[in-house]
């Protein structure tokens, strides 16, 4: 350096600024600059990543409404009515052909268990025991007939006629193709408008179809066969029982045909309440695709509720043992454990679900738990699996008989959500003034008193954010999920308690899963980032609402 | 702390001490607090040499000496707050209350702590009502009727010369309060519990001088129906409150007389130095 070291005399120049720096830009902007550069970057990423899934997702609703518009239009809708309710009548037949299968088998055991004089004597008999319930099962079958029938026609024409304006649509987009080959819009609108008046005037027939198909089950019903074996009998009266929950439904569904009006038009807010309530997530299907995002939603929201129910108490009370109860050798021992589990990479813990966890479970539900057969150890887990094996019983939602379902998702996003929730919930509890425990135990509480009365309150603001955190953390898992959750698209029907053994699949799972086979630009990947949307507000949500407690914990402690 | 008036030290010319008490009152007081041969470590260090010395009861008892001599330790041992303390521990003697050897494992010390209330140096009001803050030492001991709590907030309130400034509040926040107002309300806490013993940490340490003169007003009312212990840093102070003083320096315990007579008279050198300001 050229620059002298010895004071120089007190001049204008000699205290004037030195015009070091970069390209004219003096060092301490520089610095500020690289700093806040930085800290720029972040936010506009944020920002960019904001503004791109609405710039994806946003084009969804109109789209979905076109879909949907042309669903309706074509009629199809009303097939799809008198669609589910054929399937659901099919549900009902196959439990029926359940019931068949087992009266076979009994009543087959039966005639083995006789002499018979020759084989044709023998099935004869067999036969003549079992002639009743086939003609009974006849004629469930041929109830429906004629609405069956009708329906098809309706649903394959209309399927038909809205394919043929999917198509001239799709094929609009490529380029290079002649326009004035394909359709225009007039023509699409005319044919969708025959279609629809085809399926108006077929309403007459379907109508009294309908009455036919109600008269034709009441009469059934009204005169089961008798049936000798015991699971035959038992299935049949089951069977009558829902059979009769069945015919109760069917008003319903004559009133929804009634009400039903093809010219109403398809909102834009009802492809936004399609979406937001809809309660089937349905893709490349030959009939129609929906996307509700509840089957999704309920499977996240699911999983997060398992993991949060061991999660909570896990890292909480690991929190206050090591912040209050435990030594500091237990302390140096604890802390550094708990913090480990969040380095390990999730597809491991995933990995562990598939094959370890869930497994285990499943064979504890189905036969119980078997220790192994060594010496020692065997014993001492013999105890223990016992005594799960007694708990097994008690579970009326066991056996389960997926491996893979909700709550192995679950109890494995737990161990991921631990060290958050017991590492910030120790800060919180680390946080509370000395002065405080001191002077509470001064006035002679006890250590669970001061714990209970001092420390937790005081704490908790901060606690609740660090289980707000950990929920954050949880949601947005998505190795854990995708490999562990079953991956069944459907809400779960609800049963009790065992709700939680079923197989569902996530918001975050179906974007993995999803995203890399869609077109771009079509609405199955427009779709996508709505969920992606969803996803995204439910974690600014949950952060923001921990950063408000945080801050008036704060506030609180002065 | 920077509050509190800077002519710490008594002149040396002029002592002037302030206590009214004649001595024949004063050696006619019982041992209430009976310190023997007392050895105390923290860790491997002594923080305590063979203390010897009794606290009379119904009186105000000053410890004084210069920072780190050992003061707070001794108070704290009173009512074994150093049993949250990993490392401390005691190396010889005892300290008798009524006779009873409170480290003996027979002691209770939730029962001790409820005899012997502390005060500490920097007011520490739980994050609570004020309300609560008084009710506290009666609610963890089951006592939840409403009708004898309220009775006993307006007590230990008045009692702390508090209840004036506060009544019209009872349930905000006890932090909302000015530093004086927190000290006394940590008073009334201590007080609700109705105990034999108050310690006091420098409880003045960090008020301005106002409120310092509100609570040394209030230690001379208190000391009709407690025995009172504090430390003080500020020999002023402990002209003005206390009836006994003992001057402590480096873990040992140098004098204990008559406050008026060892501020006038000190027999030894080193309280002489201490109290004319030549050290500390
Ligand atoms: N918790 C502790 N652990 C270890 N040493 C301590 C602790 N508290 C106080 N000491 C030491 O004991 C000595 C006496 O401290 P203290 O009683 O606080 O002095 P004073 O109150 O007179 O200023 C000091 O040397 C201090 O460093
Ligand atoms: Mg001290």
């Amino acid at each position: 350096m050229a620059e002298k070291l010895s004071q120089s005399s007190f001049t204008a120049e000699s205290i004037q600024k030195k015009s070091g720096g970069f390209l004219g830009v003096d060092k301490s902007t520089l610095i500020k600059g690289l700093f806040g550069g930085n800290a720029l970057v972040a936010i506009i990423v944020l920002a960019l990543i904001t503004f791109f899934l609405f710039r994806e997702g946003v084009e969804f609703f109109p789209q979905y409404q076109h879909d949907m518009s042309l669903y309706r239009k074509s009629g199809q809708e009303l097939a799809g009515l008198l669609k589910a309710e054929m399937d659901e009548y099919n549900e009902l037949q196959k439990e029926l052909e359940a019931v068949q299968v087992v009266l076979a088998t009994e009543t087959l055991e039966e005639i083995e268990g006789k002499e018979w004089p020759d084989e044709n004597a023998k099935w004869a008999a067999y036969g003549e025991k079992t002639a009743a319930f086939q003609n009974y099962a006849e004629s469930i079958r041929s109830a429906s007939g004629p609405l069956k029938d009708v329906v098809e026609k309706v649903r394959d024409h209309t399927r038909e006629m809205k394919e043929v304006v999917v198509v001239q649509e799709t094929r609009k987009q490529i380029t290079g193709i002649d326009l004035s080959t394909l359709m225009d819009e007039e023509e699409a609108e005319k044919l969708l408008l025959g279609s629809r008046q085809q399926v108006k005037d077929l309403m007459p027939e379907i109508v009294e179809a309908h009455k036919a198909f109600r008269e034709n089950l009441t009469l059934v019903l009204a005169s089961p066969p008798k049936v000798e074996t015991e699971g035959g009998k038992e299935g049949l009266e089951d069977f009558q029982k829902e059979a009769e929950k069945f015919l109760e439904k069917i008003p319903g569904f004559e009133r929804k045909l009634e009400k039903y009006d093809a010219e109403k038009p398809f909102t834009i807010w009802k492809a936004l309440g399609g979406f937001l309530m809809g309660t089937e997530w349905i893709t490349a299907s030959s009939w129609q695709d929906y996307y509700g995002i509840w089957p999704l939603l309920s499977g996240s929201l699911m999983v997060t509720g398992v993991a949060l129910f061991f999660a909570i108490p896990m890292g909480v009370f690991a929190a206050i043992y090591v912040n209050q109860i435990a030594n500091s050798k237990e302390q140096n021992f604890i802390k550094p454990f708990i913090e480990f589990i969040s380095a390990i990479p999730s597809v491991v813990i995933g990995f562990f679900g598939v094959v370890v966890f869930g497994e285990l479970i499943r064979v504890w539900s189905q036969a119980g738990l078997e220790p192994p057969d060594i010496p020692v150890i065997g014993s001492v887990l013999g105890f223990f699996s016992n005594i799960l094996n007694g708990i097994a019983l008690r579970l009326d939602f066991f056996p389960i008989s997926e491996r893979l379902n909700a709550f192995t998702a679950g109890g494995l996003l737990a161990l991921m959500a631990v060290p958050t929730i017991f590492t910030l919930a120790e800060d919180a509890m680390n946080n509370v003034p000395k002065a405080f425990t001191e002077a509470s135990e001064a006035m002679g509480a006890t250590r669970w008193q001061t714990i209970w009365r001092i420390q937790i309150p005081t704490a908790l603001s901060g606690i609740i954010s660090a289980i707000l955190l950990g929920l954050g953390r949880v949601i947005g898992e998505t190795m854990v999920v995708l490999l562990c959750a079953g991956n069944r698209i459907a809400v779960p029907e609800f049963k009790g308690a065992g709700t939680v053994f079923e197989p569902v699949h996530t918001m975050t799972g179906i974007i993995a899963q999803e995203m890399g086979e869609v077109v771009p630009e079509s609405i199955h990947y427009r779709a996508l980032f709505c969920v992606g949307i969803v996803l995204f507000f439910l974690s600014l949500l949950i952060n923001y609402v921990a950063q408000i407690i945080v801050r008036r914990y704060q506030i609180a402690n002065g | 702390m920077s509050d509190k008036p800077k002519t710490e030290s008594v002149p040396p010319s002029a002592p002037a001490p302030q206590v009214t008490r004649d001595a024949g009152d004063l050696s006619a007081a019982k041992t209430l607090i009976e310190v023997k041969d007392f050895d105390f470590f923290y860790g491997q260090k002594q923080a305590l040499f063979d203390i010897n010395l009794e606290i009379p009861e119904k009186l105000v008892t000053a410890f004084i000496g210069p920072s780190g001599c050992g003061k707070s330790t001794l108070l704290r041992c009173l009512n074994r707050m150093n049993d949250l303390v990993d490392v401390a521990r005691i190396g010889r003697g005892s300290i008798n209350i009524h006779g009873v050897d409170i480290n003996s494992k027979d002691v209770d010390v939730i029962e001790l702590r409820k005899r012997v209330g502390m005060v500490f140096q920097k007011s520490n009001p739980f994050p609570k009502s004020i309300y609560e803050n008084i009710t506290y030492g009666l609610k963890i001991r089951g006592i939840h009727k409403k009708s004898y709590l309220d009775e006993v907030v307006e007590r230990s309130l008045r009692g702390a010369a508090l209840w004036d400034e506060v009544k019209d509040r009872l349930h905000d926040s006890a932090l909302g309060m000015s530093g004086g107002q927190q000290q006394r309300l940590c008073i009334a806490r201590a007080i609700a519990v109705e105990p034999e013993i108050i310690l006091m940490d420098e409880p003045c340490s960090a008020l301005d001088p106002i409120a310092t003169a509100q609570i040394e007003e209030l230690i001379d009312e208190l000391k009709t129906d407690y025995t009172i212990v504090i430390v003080t840093h500020n020999m002023q102070q402990a002209t003005r409150v206390s009836d006994k003083t003992a001057f402590f320096y480096l873990g040992k315990l140098i004098e204990f007389d008559e406050t008026a007579r060892l501020f006038s008279n000190p027999d030894n050198k080193q309280t002489e130095d201490y109290i004319t300001g030549r050290f500390g």
